[in-house]
């Protein structure tokens, strides 16, 4: 894995004084290890928006990138299944009017508009640096109920791929990844190969603390990374 | 590096007691009554400049005084004085431990005490165990610091077991139980504030000496965590290595920000680091006490297939339930193995498993029940609950429990609940070098310790 065009973004964040990465940066990561992201744009006006909706298509999303926000959701900043230009529009103007309610001195450095992918089984895949063992990549179900249900597993990195398969199946919503209820058998390779990379990245880019992808799409075949955050340090 | 620098601690070939006193009761002379009543073999210097000699020993003024080289300088004198002494002791003591408290547990004054010891331990190339400990007990060397006195704490007799403590109190309560329960021990160390001498060295030694069988380890805290999942690695990979860490709600350090970061507490992380070490993770004393009496007397089981066995159908049932909480397998008999059985047992007899020999049990029935089950290819161990009701089973029945676990190299765990006459029976087990437990539940957990340990170290063979 080359990390130099990984540590020259947290470098860069870095020397904007910012402790965090804004979505798009952990993206284009994730993107640069060969974790499959969406396709996206940022756009920084509504027409740039319209633009990039064109050139992706729609149905599109719409979200806050914010260096102040962590958790988007909690303030509104996310609008999924956009159609047409006229509801990107009237989300963009929700977006900034909640925005300028509940968090009136977040810096907004724009928008990103992104392709809207297919539902599938959700999983999180986060890499931490912690000060006594170093890396350790963690894998968990239950989306943004994480850390309530804390269904998650913990390895040390680096780590190999038969790791990786345990630490998927020692979580107890692995069913549902692999055909619970007449569902079907989701692309655990897929995970597998995310959770390497994730350790990789945490073992490898000096400057990142921890990173996280949540959630983690998972298919058929393929998997994608929907969402993203990263702390430096 | 390794083995060889901690033989001052293991292998002292002479001791020389800092601090020590006339006065009874004093933690130097209880000291000095432990090292008397291990039976150490090597010289033993006391040093105190208060006195010319104690007893019928000479006394040293300072262990310059001496004249020749010391192994080992146990210091039992107040955090004060110990930095002095060990500066001018460098040079003529392979290592220290330091008894003492009112280091770095003990606020700003003790945590300059600590430093200084940290650098005397740079600079001057000195080992130093503690401070804040007990030192070591050791069968292998007969070399007793502990300073708790024999008639309040029982020393455990000589074994294959070997125990690495963070905790004083903790190594010593849980050498009292073994004692209690007759398991013995190799070499135990408290190792305290740890300003040099740390888990990972001690793991190090341990990994390499013949003497000890298994490690079991508390800890509060790791030194150095990349280390120390290496070295456990390295023991792990020719024993079985099992630890509880304790403060598991710790907050965790990061940056919370992300879940991932909210999640990992401490004790995920420490979970991770003992899986990647092939550490048995042990989740309590309880745990911890099942674990330890386990290895004492067994080795590790080939799997986690278990054959229970009793005379009680209750019991039985429970055991089978504990064991499968602990991820064991209670498997069914095979159909050769049923038939074969049935040949034998009378029709009422229930030929499962768990296998119920009821209150017509007799000790030449248990032996034949353990002796088919544990003779085939099927199961891995054996947790035999004999219940003392019925009138068929004898005082002969433990040693002949014992004869038969001994044919075919597969760890047999009893478990005896009950009253005064069962308690009583514990005995003949524990002679026949059999852990019995009172509980269906410290069975199990036993079994599982004993399964833990199996799987690293063939795989890595």
């Amino acid at each position: 894995m080359d990390t130099s065009q990984m540590e020259r973004i947290v470098k860069e964040a870095v020397s904007l004084g910012r402790t965090t990465l804004v979505e798009p940066e952990a993206k284009e990561i994730l993107r640069l290890s060969t974790v499959q992201v969406p396709r996206f744009f940022i756009a920084k006006d509504v027409v740039g928006a319209f633009e990039a909706a064109e050139r992706i298509g729609y149905p599109i999303v719409l979200k806050l990138v914010s260096p102040d926000i962590i958790h988007k959701s909690e303030v509104r900043g996310v609008s999924l299944g956009i159609m047409n230009k006229r509801e990107l529009e009237q989300m963009w103007s929700e977006m900034i009017l909640c925005v300028a309610d509940e968090m009136p001195t977040a810096l907004i450095e724009g928008f990103l508009i992104e392709e809207m992918v297919p539902v599938g089984a959700e999983v999180i895949i986060g890499a931490i640096k912690d000060p006594q063992f170093g890396p350790v990549v963690m894998f968990g179900t239950g989306g943004a109920a994480v850390e309530l249900m804390k269904d998650v597993s913990f390895r040390l990195a680096p780590l190999t791929r038969e790791e990786a398969f345990e630490m998927m199946g020692e979580v107890k919503g692995f069913p549902l990844l692999t055909g619970y209820r007449g569902g079907a058998v989701k692309d655990l390779g897929a995970i597998a190969d995310a959770i390497m990379k994730m350790a990789e990245i945490i073992e490898k880019v000096d400057g990142l603390k921890e990173i996280e992808i949540n959630p983690l799409i998972v298919y058929e075949k393929g998997a994608v990374a929907v969402d993203a955050r990263a702390i430096l340090g | 590096m390794g083995n060889k620098n901690l033989d001052f601690l293991f292998r002292p070939a002479s001791i020389a007691v800092v601090g020590a006193s006339a006065v009874p009761g004093k933690i130097s002379s209880i000291i000095l009554e432990s090292l008397k009543n291990s039976g150490y073999g090597g010289k033993v210097f006391l040093v105190n400049p208060g006195y010319e000699s104690i007893g019928k020993e000479r006394c040293y003024p300072s262990i310059a005084s001496i004249g020749e080289e010391v192994d080992l300088a146990l210091y039992a004198i107040p955090a004060a004085g110990v930095a002095e002494s060990l500066r001018e002791a460098a040079g003529r003591v392979k290592g220290a431990v330091i008894i003492g408290g009112g280091f770095g547990e003990a606020g700003e004054q003790g945590r300059a005490f600590e430093k200084e010891i940290k650098d005397i331990v740079r600079k001057e190339g000195v080992r130093v165990v503690g401070p804040n400990c007990m030192g070591v007990y050791d069968t292998v060397s007969r070399l007793d610091t502990f300073f708790v006195p024999a008639e309040r704490v029982k020393r455990p007799s000589r074994g294959g077991l070997s125990i690495i403590s963070q905790s004083g109190s903790f190594a010593v309560t849980v050498m009292d139980e073994l004692a209690a329960e007759g398991i013995g021990v190799a070499r135990v160390v408290s190792y305290g504030n740890r300003v040099d001498v740390n888990e990972s060295d001690c793991l190090d030694f341990l990994a390499a000496d013949e003497h000890t069988k298994a490690v079991a380890v508390y800890m509060e805290s790791v030194d150095e965590g990349r280390r120390f999942v290496e070295s456990a690695s390295r023991c792990s990979a020719v024993k079985p290595v099992m630890a509880v860490k304790v403060g598991r709600h710790d907050a965790g350090v990061l940056a919370a920000r992300s879940h991932t970061g909210a999640i990992a507490g401490r004790y995920e992380i420490y979970r991770a680091a003992f899986r990647k070490a092939g550490v048995i993770e042990l989740e309590g004393y309880e745990d911890f006490m099942d674990a330890c009496k386990a290895y004492g007397t067994q080795e590790a089981s080939g799997g986690n297939r278990v054959m229970i066995i009793t005379d009680g159908g209750g019991m039985g049932v429970s055991i089978a339930d504990a064991c499968s909480k602990t991820g064991l397998e209670v498997p069914p008999l095979s159909a050769d193995l049923a038939d074969d059985l049935r040949s034998v047992f009378p029709p009422y007899f229930s030929v499962s498993n768990p296998m119920d020999l009821t209150g017509s049990a007799t000790d030449a029935l248990y032996a034949e029940a353990l002796e088919k089950t544990m003779g085939g290819e099927g199961y891995d161990m054996a947790i035999v609950a004999a219940l003392w009701g019925p009138p068929g089973l004898s005082d002969g029945l433990p040693a002949l429990i014992a004869e038969k676990a001994g044919l075919y190299g597969k760890p047999v765990i009893i478990c005896s609940p009950g009253g005064e006459f069962s308690r009583e029976k514990t005995r003949l087990f524990r002679a026949g070098n059999l852990p019995v437990f009172s509980t269906p539940e410290s069975a199990a957990r036993a079994a599982s310790a004993l399964a833990g340990g199996a799987k690293k170290v063939k795989a890595n063979g």
